[in-house]
């Protein structure tokens, strides 16, 4: 504990130094032409699909318009649980040494949903809805604690991937980029501090886990992998660009090989760092 | 819109697919618990929804679900695609 405690001071330290004021980071424009890219083609869901080639220029950068707004919801859904269960455990017993960096990172979560918020609401008068559910179920000592700092590793390691392009993606739409980029500044923190939270967690409490909890640990962790890839086909924004038949093409571009590289590429990194840990015995599906 | 029936065997297919293994056809009734019992996990569920969203052409709110509405396929099918259907 003492080493998260040590680096908890020194990420409060950057937080404090790079603290931004939300509602003047972003200069809203009051509308928001559509046909300009607003994500990187190559992250679009449906990209190397036969469905996508057979789009026009302007077809395309429309779906990437709301495929940025789905990457802005499933963001928000993503954070307003992080918050929730960051909330739950600031000044828990377990926790308590690390509260004033878990301030920083409410803080800092909270205004990544002001611009996710502010661009959807704006431009598409609309956060394309949730469709993850949790269902309430008992759990050996520690198991909810490492999962929930686990499931935010997962999430906030493929999504800071798409941050890294598209901050640097000079073809995107500005505003955009600059949420991608603001969003990926400070996610640095969090996974750094996520990763040894985690690791912490699992050392402290494996050992007194049945193999029966260990399995299912590794199961859900490997699923919940798959899971979070799959918001990123929503038949919401196929129907909304003017694609026909939007669950069949979430089917058709889930299976299409190109895609399935995808999503393997940019899991790679949270997928070592599981196995090496025992975290997960199996690549997931993808 | 399928029957009844048709909209249970499709519900039915999907469980089993998804169980990958651990329940056969003979094995899954229509108040077999799917959730309790562990056929499905909660991370299924998401694929659950698309699913039931394009039996019913309707979209689904989760934040508004009751609890226990994925209890069994005849829960599902009461609470989505009968006659509370609108009601979720």
């Amino acid at each position: 504990m003492a080493s998260i405690v040590e680096l908890a001071k020194r990420l409060c330290e950057v937080s404090e130094k790079s603290y931004l004021n939300p509602y003047t980071y972003i200069t809203w424009q009051e509308s928001m032409p559509k046909e300009q890219w607003f994500m990187s083609p190559e992250l679009i869901s449906i990209y190397g699909t036969s469905e996508y080639d057979k789009l026009d220029l302007k077809q395309k950068q429309i779906l990437s318009f709301y495929e940025s707004v789905n990457f802005f919801s499933l963001n928000i859904h993503g954070e307003k649980s992080l918050v929730e269960g960051i909330a739950h455990r600031l000044y828990s017993k377990e926790l308590k040494d690390l509260a004033p960096y878990l301030h920083h990172f409410l803080d800092e979560e909270n205004k990544h949903m002001i611009y996710f918020g502010g661009f959807c609401q704006r431009y598409a008068g609309k956060v394309y809805r949730n469709r993850k559910l949790e269902i309430p179920r008992e759990y050996a000592k520690g198991e909810e604690d490492f999962l929930f700092f686990a499931r935010i590793l997962i999430f906030e390691e493929l999504v800071d991937f798409y941050n890294i392009r598209m901050s640097t993606d000079e073809t995107l739409e500005a505003i955009t980029r600059q949420i991608n980029l603001v969003h990926h500044l400070e996610e640095a923190r969090h996974l750094v501090f996520g990763r040894q939270i985690v690791e912490y967690l699992f050392e402290k409490y494996s050992p007194s886990w049945s193999e029966k909890v260990r399995r299912n640990i590794q199961e859900y962790l490997a699923a919940y992998i798959v899971t979070t890839w799959k918001e990123y086909y929503n038949p919401d924004v196929y129907t909304d660009a003017g694609l026909p038949e939007p669950y069949d093409l979430v089917e058709s571009a889930w299976n299409t090989e190109s895609c399935r590289a995808h999503r393997k590429k940019v899991s790679a990194k949270i997928i070592e760092f599981l196995k090496e840990r025992n975290m997960i015995l199996e690549e997931p599906v993808l | 819109m399928k029957s009844e029936a048709e909209v249970k065997q499709t519900l039915r297919d999907w469980i089993i697919k998804a169980a990958g293994g651990k329940i056969s056809q003979e094995q899954l009734q229509n108040d077999t618990p799917i959730i309790e019992e562990r056929i499905i996990t909660s991370l299924q569920i998401m694929d659950l929804i698309l699913q039931l969203e394009k039996i019913t052409g309707k979209p689904l709110d989760v934040e508004q679900l009751k609890p226990g509405v994925f209890r069994n396929i005849d829960s599902i099918y009461e609470n989505f695609c009968g006659e509370n259907g609108d009601e979720n």
